[in-house]
């Protein structure tokens, strides 16, 4: 039986930026930055809430799995917007909203009243969409 | 008779030959080697040798052969079991220093620097599941 998810990966442009964006606006913990490879950096971040579940900042290299085609189409989708997307919680959706949205976070909706709470959208720094959500 | 297209060398007796004299490097990289000893194998005269080498694998036998020993140094470097000097020696150098300076030149790092980055890398690989080991050929699978 499957108990949960421990790892799960996010695509990024730059693995430094992305860590800048996601440790000192958004709050994560670094839970995990070293070499593994020679060229190979395993950078895994965690909500304070959930330390036991690693999200990876992954770049999208040639070499490793990709070729130098399959890098540029999955960095063309990740600029898209549309290679998926990411839902995180919050006991304060408008609050953080005010919060992150000042640490220069761009936003797609402002704090919208749903069916299942108080949801805002915003982007990272690579392109990729997350809700931001208030359960009820 | 050798033929030769932009600096390239096309006669396969030749090309035979020189394999010849890099299958010996390749065995005995650990000796002190001398372009005599390595041409012999090829039965060319040293300076032909080492022009027609060159041509052929775009670098020169002493290259060729301090790459075949920086690549075994490496692998050593990556275990526990020799100590640092033991390697130099192991692989066929003759002294710490001229090892240090090169493998510093050929790899970017000291060999100890190598070796602790090795350690850090496999420590850390502990941590990473196997599916991105495999997926990103950290590891076969």
């Amino acid at each position: 039986m499957i108990r949960k998810m421990s790892h799960a990966t996010i695509f990024v442009n730059n693995q430094n930026e992305a860590l800048e964006f996601y440790r000192d606006k958004l709050g994560f913990r670094v839970h995990t930055d070293a070499m593994v490879g020679e060229d190979f950096r395993w950078l895994t971040i965690c909500t304070n809430d959930q330390p036991d579940f690693e999200i990876i900042l992954m770049e999208p290299k040639p070499g490793m799995m990709m070729d130098e085609e399959t890098v540029q189409q999955l960095r063309s989708i990740m600029q898209k917007g549309v290679l998926g997307a990411g839902a995180f919680n919050t006991d304060d959706c408008r609050g953080t909203y005010e919060e992150l949205k000042a640490k220069g976070v761009q936003f797609l909706s402002p704090p919208a009243e749903r069916p299942y709470g108080i949801e805002a959208v915003f982007k990272d720094n690579s392109g990729n969409w997350f809700s931001l959500t208030q359960p009820r | 008779m050798v033929k030769r297209t932009d600096g390239n060398v096309t006669d396969l007796e030749t090309l035979q030959r020189l394999g010849r004299a890099r299958e010996f490097i390749d065995h005995c990289y650990d000796h002190p080697l001398s372009l005599d000893q390595i041409s012999e194998k090829a039965c060319f005269s040293r300076y032909h040798f080492l022009r027609l080498f060159r041509a052929a694998f775009n670098k020169t036998p002493h290259q060729y052969l301090i790459e075949r020993r920086i690549e075994k140094a490496k692998e050593l470097l990556g275990g526990d079991e020799l100590r640092v000097t033991d390697v130099c020696f192991e692989v066929g150098f003759q002294s710490l220093g001229s090892f240090s300076s090169l493998f510093h030149k050929y790899v970017g790092h000291a060999p100890i620097t190598y070796r602790e980055k090795v350690r850090q890398r496999e420590q850390a690989k502990r941590q990473v599941p196997g599916c991105f080991l495999v997926m990103y050929k950290l590891e076969s699978a």
